[in-house]
């Protein structure tokens, strides 16, 4: 392919119903294109987990997939408010979730390191009262 | 073992046939949506308490084919929507999680 492909989906606010639709949809879209399963896994996992953290805290926004010849590139958008400390933030069991969404088995602390874990690269900008960009980016040659 | 097997040893409510004939190796057990992510293996049974329609979407992404309800849950419409529409086995069970999963292991269902 020479143009890249680019998938883009909006993510509602506290919708958890439809929460996991989007990383859904952008793993069949990758599987369709014939990426390795393991690539398609690992960036499920990335969407998947940008996509519960703009429902959870960032207000609602817009998640966008694009796939290149040598990479696969998820890029989260919010215009939540932000993370204050991002350090804190990418610690493993560190979580600001309200209890009710902790009952249903979120906020374990494990989001963005799970992204960290599974994307190349990964660039988050964010400031208080700013909202989150999230980049990750997975490379098709390369292991985790 | 097929997922069918497993249902009938353990005794399950089967609330969602999927694919019934699929052979299963492995398990997992959690609550944590996030652990799951991390840790489950693909093609696992995955025994959990959370009721909710999220517990497909993880099922989806990391390729589980059998989800057991523990401790008594009975599953909430969305979930046994979703689970249909996925092709996923979804069952439930009155016995706790630390019960199923002994009864897994005894089955064979070891890592």
């Amino acid at each position: 392919m020479s143009e890249p492909l680019v998938l883009e989906l909006e993510v509602k606010p506290l919708d958890f119903l439809a929460a996991g639709e989007t990383a859904t949809q952008f793993k069949e879209t990758l599987k369709s294109l014939g990426l390795p399963p393991e690539i398609c896994r690992r960036a499920a996992i990335v969407v998947y987990e940008a996509e519960m953290n703009i429902v959870i805290h960032g207000g609602g926004g817009v998640m966008r997939l694009q796939v290149e010849e040598d990479k696969v590139t998820i890029m989260a958008e919010d215009e939540g408010p932000g993370i204050e400390d991002l350090e804190l933030a990418m610690q493993e069991g560190y979580s600001s979730a309200p209890d009710f969404i902790r009952e249903m088995g979120f906020g374990a602390g494990m989001g963005l390191p799970n992204i960290k874990r599974n994307a190349n690269e990964l660039y988050i900008d964010t400031a208080p009262g700013k909202g989150t960009k999230l980049r990750a980016v997975i490379y098709l040659n390369k292991g985790r | 073992m097929k997922v069918k097997e497993i249902c009938e040893k353990l005794g399950l409510n089967v609330h969602v046939q999927g694919d019934l004939d699929k052979e299963v190796h492995q398990g997992v057990v959690g609550d944590l949506l996030s652990f799951i992510m991390r840790t489950a293996p693909e093609g696992a049974v995955w025994v959990t308490i959370q009721n909710h329609v999220n517990v497909a979407a993880v099922a989806v992404l990391k390729d589980i084919p059998f989800i057991v309800l523990a401790s008594g849950r009975e599953p909430l419409q969305e979930l046994i929507d979703s689970c249909r529409k996925e092709n996923i086995t979804l069952t439930s069970s009155k016995e706790d999680a630390f019960n199923l999963c002994g009864k897994l292991y005894e089955l064979g269902i070891k890592d």
